[in-house]
C-alpha cells in the first residue's frame, strides 16, 4: 500500500465482539472510558518503573492526555444523560481490564517490554495503540445500529485523531 | 436503481495522491466521509487506514447499499 500515513493492523472482526451493535451512546461512552482508564493505568505502571527523566516526562504527559480523554468522555456522557448517574457511579460501572485498541493491559506490558525503555520506542508504541484505538472505535461505529451511538463514536474518533497528530509531531522531533 | 446509486457514489471521481488523502482525512470530521478499502481481506489485515471499510472489489456490486451515497468516498 503506497500510504505514508497511519496504519492499523488486523482483520475487520478484531475485537468487534466487545460490542453487540445495539449499544446506547451512554453504554459506548462507558466502554471507551474503561479503555482510556486502562491505558492510563498502563502508562502509570510503566512510569513507576522508570528512572529515566525524559521517559518519565513523556509518560506523565501521556497520563495527562488519557485523563483529559476521560474528562471529555465524562462531559459527553453528562451532556447525553443530564439526569444520569453520578461520576462516581459511572466510574464504578466501568470495566477497565481492556486498554484502548482492545489490548489486555497485563499481557500488553509483558509482550512489549523492549519498547518501554526509551522515548522514541515508547512514542512508537503509543502511536500504534492510539491508531488501533481509532480503528476500533470506527469499526464499532460501522457495526452500530444506533445513529446517535455512531455519532458519539465518530466524535471519540476525532479526539483520537487529534491526539495522534500531537504524538506524530512529537515523534518527528525525536527522529 | 443500482446504476443510479453507483452514479451518485462515484460521480465526480477525483484522484487523490497519498498526501492529499492524508490531509483530507486529517481535516474532515469522522463520519462525514467513507474510507473504502477494495483490496483483499489479507491485505487489509496486514495494514489498512484506520476506519477503512473493507469491501473487496469483486463484492462491491452486491454491497453498494452499505455505502452512504450522500458522503464522499475515498477508495483505495
Amino acid at each position: 500500500m503506497g500510504w505514508n500515513g497511519l496504519k492499523a493492523e488486523g482483520p475487520v472482526e478484531l475485537n468487534l465482539d466487545m460490542v453487540r451493535g445495539d449499544e446506547t451512546p451512554a453504554e459506548i461512552i462507558q466502554l471507551a472510558y474503561g479503555m482510556e482508564q486502562s491505558l492510563g493505568f498502563f502508562y502509570r505502571t510503566v512510569r513507576t518503573r522508570t528512572q529515566d527523566n525524559e521517559l518519565a516526562r513523556l509518560l506523565e504527559m501521556l497520563i495527562t492526555v488519557e485523563d483529559k480523554h476521560k474528562q471529555y468522555l465524562l462531559e459527553l456522557y453528562k451532556s447525553l444523560e443530564p439526569s444520569g448517574i453520578s461520576p462516581e457511579n459511572f466510574e464504578a460501572d466501568v470495566s477497565s481490564k481492556v486498554m484502548e485498541g482492545g489490548f489486555d493491559s497485563d499481557e500488553f506490558i509483558k509482550q512489549n517490554e523492549k519498547f518501554l525503555n526509551d522515548v522514541p520506542s515508547l512514542l512508537d508504541l503509543s502511536m500504534m495503540l492510539e491508531t488501533q484505538a481509532l480503528d476500533l472505535y470506527l469499526r464499532f461505529a460501522d457495526k452500530s445500529e444506533n445513529q446517535q451511538t455512531k455519532d458519539v463514536l465518530h466524535r471519540i474518533g476525532d479526539e483520537e485523531k487529534g491526539h495522534l497528530a500531537a504524538l506524530g509531531a512529537l515523534r518527528d522531533k525525536k527522529s | 436503481m443500482v446504476l443510479e446509486t453507483l452514479k451518485k457514489l462515484f460521480t465526480p471521481v477525483e484522484a487523490l495522491d497519498a498526501d492529499q488523502a492524508r490531509a483530507y482525512i486529517a481535516e474532515h470530521k469522522e463520519g462525514s466521509f467513507t474510507l473504502l478499502d477494495v483490496r483483499q481481506p489479507g491485505e487489509y489485515e496486514q495494514a489498512h487506514i484506520p476506519g477503512a471499510k473493507l469491501i473487496p472489489i469483486a463484492q462491491l456490486p452486491n454491497r453498494m447499499e452499505e455505502l452512504d451515497p450522500d458522503k464522499p468516498v475515498i477508495a483505495y
